[in-house]
């Protein structure tokens, strides 16, 4: 199974690993989000048990899981939407906190504001943090233009398909420039073209402006399409069950023999759920 | 050009009954005025005709009641509810905002409230008009008080279950508790508040003709007792059918408010 390209790193034996000796000489400012003995419950139910791993600044790192296994969750903890019941989450070396780090979350649910337009809700962040004007319209243009909202920008979300409204969360997070991207299943509900379509762009996006992403998906393609490396996390109590190290060249393609191999890797991981 | 529809019989069935359905108010309005002369038929009616009702009608339009036309009384009435309904909706608003935004107000708070409001407004006219006599002001306070439940309840209710993921959204952006409350949760609860001006207009519409049956010189509320002590049953008609005129008229009005200013609750209506 292990080819050149597919470095997997099984928790059990990666003591010796090459991924090791890479944290191991990785000085503290290369990383971005630290997850340290990360344990959650909700009451009695174990969410996430004991889970620590780190993401590089200006990594893009896909995680799959199981429904429900605690990904969504997660999130909500890295934006201290929800408090860990034991360990820390780290952002730029600081305990995560929302107000300290520019950073912006692509929800899994409609969250778009039903009372503002298209471009109203495009520019709500941006005039939340209070930027210059000729900043917003000139990020908000560029947006609507990139994700072609033109003729839907003043139209209310209801008026809207569930893809075009999830283009708005989906622009919304872009607009902010953010340094540490969250997107939890954004592409779910929509149809194929346009997931295409907005997978490049993200990765446009991360190319351009050197943002950290974490992508969360249940499309293990996607995965792969997208990521430098996929944390497959086990079910509940979850912890992480692999890493698979993806560094094919860019612009992949899902017919390339090492894009099947991996992707059948990890399909074949989570077989085991 | 001239291209025949083509339609199947289950759709052209569908048709048919969309034109019924459009066709049945009306046909129900026809039925009830029918009935209406039926009814006042007969020289020992006790229900007046509708010709009698337009006779009163053009009586009144030349010989006002107490110097003021049947559009006088109605003006008088609406002035009351108008006044009584803005600061209800003032203080209304205010309050809900506050009872159901800030938890600690609303533990001391709406206790208070809950048995102020399981009073019925009428149970307050003694009191009031021990207070006040029967001037404008008991009149207008009455109406408030029977205005005043619906905006803080919906208020209130708007507030208190804004849509969590809408707080996370402020979260996430950083935004301080000012802009949360401003920007979104004010915002969020608008068509709570707007089922609450909607609900308290039609109960200031409706106390205010109890509010007037106490005494007074004006009013529609004022009508329908004059009516009744000088037996004169064509105007009591007729004051009832200004007032359910006037209620629709304030329904549609609030109504159309309202999508006006929030045009996001318009469902699905390209
Ligand atoms: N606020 C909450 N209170 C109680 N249980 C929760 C809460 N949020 C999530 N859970 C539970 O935690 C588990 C993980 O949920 P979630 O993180 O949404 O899963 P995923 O996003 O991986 O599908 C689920 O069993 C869910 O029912
Ligand atoms: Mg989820």
């Amino acid at each position: 199974m292990p080819r050149t390209d597919l470095r997997h790193n099984d928790q059990a034996r990666q003591g010796a690993s090459s991924s090791m000796e890479r944290r191991m000489s990785t000085p503290d400012s290369d990383i971005k989000v630290e997850v340290r003995n990360l344990t959650k419950y909700f009451g009695r139910l174990h969410v996430l048990d004991d889970i620590s791993f780190n993401i590089k600044r200006g990594e893009f790192v896909c995680v799959v899981g199981p429904t429900g296994c605690g990904k969504t969750t997660f999130l909500n903890l890295l934006t201290r939407i929800y408090s860990p019941t034991r360990g820390d989450l780290f952002i730029d070396g600081e305990s995560a906190d929302p107000k300290k780090h520019n950073l912006a979350f692509v929800f899994q649910e409609p969250s778009a504001f039903p009372w503002l337009t298209v471009e109203k809700n495009l520019r709500f962040g941006l005039e939340i943090k209070k930027l210059a004007k000729d900043v917003i319209d000139e990020r908000v243009e560029m947006i609507i233009k990139m994700l072609g909202l033109q003729d839907l920008r003043d139209r209310y979300p209801h008026q809207l398909s569930v893809s075009s409204e999830q283009r708005i969360i989906i622009g919304r997070a872009f607009a902010m420039h953010p340094d540490l991207l969250l997107m939890d299943e954004p592409y779910g509900q929509m149809d194929v073209k346009l997931r295409f379509f907005l997978e490049d762009e993200v990765i446009r996006l991360w190319q351009e402006l050197g943002t950290t992403v974490v992508f969360i998906t249940h499309n293990i393609e996607e995965a792969v399409y997208m990521a430098q490396r996929i944390l497959i996390l086990s079910t509940k109590p979850t912890t992480v069950k692999e890493e698979v190290v993806v560094d094919l060249p860019r612009p992949r393609r899902f017919d390339d023999p090492d894009f099947v191999a991996i992707r059948n890797y990890v399909t074949e991981k989570i077989k085991w759920w | 050009m001239n291209q025949p529809i083509v339609m199947s019989d289950m759709e052209r069935r569908e048709l048919l009954w969309k034109r019924i359905h459009r066709v049945l108010p009306f046909l129900s309005l026809g039925l009830l005025l029918a009935l209406w002369v039926y009814v006042s038929q007969g020289e020992n009616a006790r229900f007046p005709s509708p010709g009698a009702t337009w006779d009163r009608f053009l009586l009144i339009m030349r010989h006002p009641i107490k110097g003021l036309t049947i559009f006088g009384h109605v003006w008088a009435s609406l002035q009351r509810v108008c006044i009584a309904l803005i600061c209800a909706w003032l203080f209304g608003i205010a309050f809900g905002i506050l009872t159901g935004w800030y938890r600690k107000s609303d533990s001391l708070l709406t206790p208070l409230f809950t048995a102020f409001r399981s009073v019925p407004p009428l149970a307050w006219i003694p009191l009031i008009t021990i207070w006040f006599g029967l001037g404008e002001f008991p009149k207008i306070l009455l109406v408030f008080i029977g205005s005043i439940p619906a905006i803080v309840v919906n208020t209130h209710a708007g507030m208190r279950f804004v849509q969590k993921i809408y707080l996370d959204v402020g979260t996430m952006f950083n935004a301080n508790a000012r802009q949360k409350l401003f920007k979104i949760a004010i915002p969020s609860a608008l068509d709570a508040i707007f089922a609450g001006i909607r609900t308290s207009t039609s109960a200031a519409w409706m106390v205010v003709l109890a509010a007037e049956m106490l005494g007074g010189k004006s009013g529609v509320g004022f009508l329908i007792i004059r009516g009744m002590d000088s037996l004169d049953m064509p105007l009591v008609l007729l004051s009832m059918i200004f007032i359910g005129l006037v209620g629709a008229l304030l329904a549609i009005i609030t109504q159309l408010t309202e999508l006006l200013l929030c045009p996001w609750t318009r469902k699905q209506s390209n």
